[in-house]
């Protein structure tokens, strides 16, 4: 069941590359070039900044640098000297693949990111006979910085996706404290918002370049963020509103069970995730605008000018959703009718039409999660799909149910989920925040915010 | 009211031992089979049990009696595990019951039905009654694929189904889906089923509830026969004739609070209770009893 | 148009290996969820114990292949209590929630570097279903030979995995049949409709619920086990939670609560999905458009597969849900 071939694949090569390279064996290169043969002289420069802050750069002893022909056999295999380089005899004038073993960078040191670790050597570019090859490395951020700053760095990244979570959990918690429905598709609710805002920004509606009078509207039809953020979450909203009236609304007059339609949200994931893909192709793909940022330096903490707004942008967004939610009479409505249903319709509160809100708003909610979250990380088709189980970790924290609990969790496992980087690698930062949802379960069930009637 | 009964030795016995108990909330009995103490139980501010001191006499038939939302199904809860109460601890049989699991109170003896009924609609009508009996040794998952080692057991639990069902005048239904059954049958199914289990305390929430009168008499009839068996029948009803009718004693519920307790005519009499069915505000049925 | 090719695989898909995986899968699955109405949506989780406590005896115990069974099942007794302690007292949806996240935490830790000396990391645990085909041969299948009969044409390797499948099929499926007869079985389907009626007679739902996870899993953990098998390899990426829908999408197919719907529902899936995904890959030899829209590319047939696949389950619940098999009035899907 491989939906992303493409990944693995190409993960696979590079390691059979050096698999084969290791069982077949090597030779060693060394400093002084061979005498009447081609070569290839790596070296590796380490970028450091003096104290008043120019950059310079020395030279990087003690890396590993292994050399592969087209075939992939490996033609030698060399550590950098005192000078930081290391001479590696090829053959022939052909094609090679030089690769930099990052395991060998001393501590600290982590490769330039614009400089890859293999990098491919075509025969024209042996215009002499021998062919230089540069490595840039630079600070690693996790010992560059004092502790104090990478803590800080971390949470910072953790406000940043635990606003983006809290925006996504609303409409999760509200659909399942209204209806009682436990929405598998939400991560998909999440991805459409990202990719209609990434139609309208970067592939552009052609029949609508005739707008391009409109400032931010070009003629090839693309719209520039500031237009196409909007209209994605307008149409993430109305796609919650279709799935209401629809599907779940008609099932709900008809009586289905609830079972029954949580495995209707299953279908709906499948379909949605490999529609998108199918549109969209498994890479990630960035938005036209914003997305090439320098960072700021903020006291401890790095953070680009985009990400820093659509920080603000969140709390705001999330701020007048906790004011409406508590001072709206629509907001009231809500909150009694995800509370207690029974009691709400008994004092004469239209639960259809609140019900008809939630989806609305929880659908834009979502799509705006999506957006920012494509601001940040790109597009991918499965943007909102990998965040399901953090966003149901969010809910569950916060109290099922619970649109305050809600914010509140999901602000709550972001930041988790960053700051847990510090100490668990980060393939597994998820890790601890399934540990903390195992924990809320066994000790208070109802989450922070939640009614224990509600938990079984 | 006033149906003539000759009652049966175990009946009288009954009576009697409630003779000299006196007439007041909280009255001690000579043989309680079933105590409580200073049970709590609040629901965000709202009071809904708060009962000082309870006791049940074993071998009698009591009714638990009071207005919506007097806090009587709680109660049942409470006592049964089902509900947490905020403070208090309740025995029996001289048990402590205070952290006792609902399942655990049921395999002791202590055996409730609910007041909307739940019977298994998706089981059959005997399958529901075979459910009901105890210590199946099939019930273990070693023995569940061996039905030689569980194929004895179930049969006598069958012949124990069908009597029962037979006594309850359900035996023709045996085989139909709980759920094509009318909501009296299901009543009647709910309390045949509990019977299974051999209890020692029987606590009926509401049987009486929407069924029709003609199978009320005849429930009557069944719940005496209980007694008649040796076990003690606890109920909870709003039908007042058929409380009158079939009770050994009668506690009486308001707003959490027990506020009377005598036998059944005496609460015929009582002005406090009186006042509590008649002078029930208006707004306070609203508060479910959850 | 190939219709003989196309007729060729999807008959070979009905009965083939991930017919015969999908169907020990979903029988575990249909313990939990069919008969007790627990919403395990971690069986890809389970699955993958199977398949690395298999793969984990060659690559990292270095001790003969068969004590991967035990050392996998063990493993999913673990992984099944992980799961309910936590959630078996508490809605449904709560141990819906604890096992997706579960099972992804499985599968984010099998492939991580950290732990790729014991699990092998994201290129996952290769060669080590050795021993099980050379049992073959001591049965006197050849592995390059060529068995069977149009359209059923299978190598020896093939065959011989197919052999040991639909064997496993079957005695899982009897075992599942009789417990489900049995009282205890009695006791689960009661448990499914209402916990409280069940506890109410003196019967501790909680444990009878585990034993119902615990047991769901550990068929699911064979499946995962002839699953790697078939392909002598165990990949991380493999068991993800679309694993997990997709068997639930055959288990629904074929009619919850049913023994035979778990096993032809799977059938039925793979026979379809292999037509659908034969039939789309000849039209879409050459970009389906309508106008200057691009419909459909031959690479996109894959996906356009599983977005019918999503499609089915929502029509299936919307019109059919007790499934092809099903019995309507034994579902106890609706009026939870």
């Amino acid at each position: 069941m491989e939906v992303s071939i493409g990944k693995t694949m190409g993960r696979r090569c590079l390691v059979v590359l050096i698999a084969l390279g290791s069982v077949l064996g090597f030779s060693f290169g060394t400093a002084k070039a061979a005498e009447d043969g081609y070569s290839i002289r790596t070296q590796v420069r380490d970028q450091v900044r003096t104290t008043d802050g120019k950059a310079d750069n020395q030279p990087l002893p003690g890396v590993e640098i292994t050399v592969t022909d087209a075939s992939g056999e490996i033609v030698g295999v060399g550590i950098t000297d005192a000078d930081g380089v290391v001479i590696v005899s090829v053959p022939s004038r052909a094609d090679y693949t030089v690769s930099l073993n990052e395991e060998t960078l001393p501590t600290g040191k982590k490769l330039d990111a614009r400089t890859t670790a293999v990098q491919k050597i075509l025969t024209d570019s042996f215009i002499t006979k021998t062919k230089v090859v540069t490595y840039f490395t630079g600070e690693s951020q996790t010992v560059s910085q004092s502790g104090f700053e990478r803590v800080a760095q971390r949470v910072s990244d953790g406000i940043r996706l635990g606003l983006i979570l809290a925006m996504c959990s609303v409409g999760l918690s509200l659909i399942f404290g209204t209806t009682g429905l436990t929405n598998f598709a939400h991560g998909e609710m999440v991805t459409f918002g990202g990719i209609a805002t990434f139609v309208f920004n970067v592939t552009g509606l052609t029949f609508l370049g005739s707008l391009s009078f409109i400032p931010g509207i070009h003629p090839d039809g693309t719209f520039h963020i500031f237009w196409a953020a909007p209209l994605g979450i307008i149409l993430g909203g109305g796609f919650g509103w279709a799935l209401n009236k629809r599907i779940f609304g008609p099932l709900r007059r008809r009586g289905v069970g609830l079972l029954t339609q949580m495995v209707l949200t299953v279908g709906l994931s499948i379909a949605l995730r490999n529609f998108f893909l199918s549109r969209f192709e498994g890479r990630t793909r960035p938005f036209s605008d914003f997305s090439l940022q320098r960072s700021w330096d903020l006291g401890p903490v790095n953070i680009t000018p985009r990400d820093f707004v659509v920080s603000i942008l969140s709390l705001l967004i999330l701020i007048v959703t906790a004011l409406g939610l508590r001072f709206t009479r629509l907001g009231k409505a809500t909150r009694a009718v995800s509370d207690n249903p029974d009691l709400a319709s008994a004092t004469g509160i239209d639960s259809e039409k609140v019900i008809r809100l939630v989806w609305i708003i929880g659908g834009a909610l979502a799509a705006t999660g999506g957006v920012f979250r494509g601001l940040d990380e790109q597009v991918s088709f499965d943007m909102g799909g990998r965040l399901l189980f953090l966003l149901f970790a969010g809910i569950t924290l916060g109290g099922l149910g619970s649109a305050f609990g809600a914010l509140v969790g999901g602000f709550v496992v972001g930041v988790m989920v960053e700051v847990s980087s510090l100490v668990v690698p980060t393939e597994l930062k998820s890790a601890p925040a399934l540990l903390v949802l195992i924990l809320v379960l066994l000790l208070r069930p109802q989450g922070i915010l939640g009614r224990a009637q509600r938990v079984g | 009211m006033g149906v003539e009964r000759t009652y049966g030795e175990v009946a009288t016995r009954a009576r009697q031992s409630l003779r000299d108990v006196e007439r007041g909330a909280g009255a001690r009995k000579p043989n309680p089979i079933l105590t409580a103490d200073n049970i709590r139980r609040e629901f965000g501010g709202i009071i809904a049990v708060d009962v000082d001191h309870f006791e049940v006499q074993e071998g009698s038939i009591t009714a638990l009696i009071g207005p919506n939302g007097a806090g009587k199904t709680t109660f049942f809860n409470l006592l049964t595990g089902f509900d947490q109460p905020n403070s208090g601890t309740w025995t029996f049989q001289g048990k402590d019951m205070s952290k006792v699991a609902s399942h655990r109170t049921a395999a002791l003896g202590m055996v409730r039905t609910f007041q909307l009924t739940k019977s298994l609609t998706k089981l059959s009508v005997i399958e529901n009654m075979r459910l009901g009996a105890t210590d199946q040794k099939g019930e273990k998952w070693w023995n569940g694929l061996f039905s030689a080692v569980w194929k004895g057991q179930e049969d006598e639990i069958t012949e124990r189904s069908d009597e029962l069902l037979t006594r309850f005048q359900m035996g023709h239904m045996r085989d139909e889906y709980a759920g094509a059954l009318s909501g009296g049958q299901r009543k009647l199914l709910e309390m045949a089923r509990a019977l299974m289990t051999n209890p020692t305390l029987v606590m009926l929430d509401e049987p009486m509830a929407g069924v029709n009168p003609a199978l009320k008499q005849s429930l009557n009839e069944h719940i005496r026969g209980l007694r008649d068996q040796g076990m003690t029948v606890l109920f909870v009803e709003h039908d007042m004739d058929m409380v009158h009718d079939v009770s050994d004693w009668v506690i009486v519920m308001a707003e959490g609070r027990i506020i009377a307790e005598g036998t059944p005519d005496d609460i015929a009499k009582n002005s406090a209770v009186i006042d509590a069915y008649l002078g029930t505000r208006q707004g306070q049925s609203l508060l479910e009893e959850e | 148009m190939d219709w003989n090719l196309i007729l060729e695989n999807s008959l070979k898909g009905f009965v083939g290996i991930n017919a015969v995986y999908f169907a020990i899968a979903a029988l575990g699955l249909n313990v939990q969820f069919g008969y007790t109405g627990l919403l395990n949506f971690g069986q890809a989780g389970f699955m993958a114990c199977g398949a690395y406590g298999l793969g984990m005896t060659a690559h990292y115990f270095d001790i003969s292949f068969w004590w991967g069974i035990p050392l996998g099942i063990l493993f999913s007794v673990v992984l099944g209590l992980l799961m309910g302690i936590p959630t078996l007292r508490l809605r449904a949806d709560y141990l819906a929630i604890v096992t997706i996240a579960t099972a992804e935490i499985v599968r984010l830790v099998v492939r991580s570097v950290k732990f790729k000396t014991y699990f092998g990391g994201s290129d996952g645990i290769n060669g080590f279903s050795s021993s099980f085909r050379s049992l073959g041969n001591d049965f006197g299948i050849e592995e390059s030979d060529q068995y069977g009969f149009w359209p059923f044409k299978f190598t020896g390797r093939e065959l011989w995995v197919l052999i040991v499948g639909w064997l496993i099929v079957a005695i899982f499926g009897f075992v599942v049949y009789k417990l489900m007869k049995s009282p205890w079985g009695r006791v689960l389907k009661a448990i499914r409709e209402d916990e409280d009626a069940v506890k109410s007679l003196g019967k501790n739902v909680y444990s009878y619920k585990m034993q119902s996870l615990i047991l769901g899993g550990v068929i699911g953990t064979v499946s995962g086990m002839i699953f790697a098998l078939d392909r002598g390899s165990v990949q991380p990426d493999n068991y993800s939670r679309d694993l997990t829908f997709y068997i639930l999408t055959a288990l629904v197919l074929g009619g919850v609560a049913k023994v035979s719907g778990s096993i032809v529902g799977s059938m039925m899936f793979w026979g379809l999905f292999t037509f659908m995904d034969n039939f789309l890959r000849q039209v879409a030899k050459d970009p389906v458009s309508i106008g200057n829209v691009t419909i459909m590319k031959s690479t996109q047939v894959g996906q356009l597969n599983f977005i019918l696949i999503g499609i089915t389950l929502i029509l299936l619940m919307v019109y059919r849900p007790q499934g092809v098999f099903g019995n309507r009035k034994e579902m106890a899907f609706d009026g939870r």
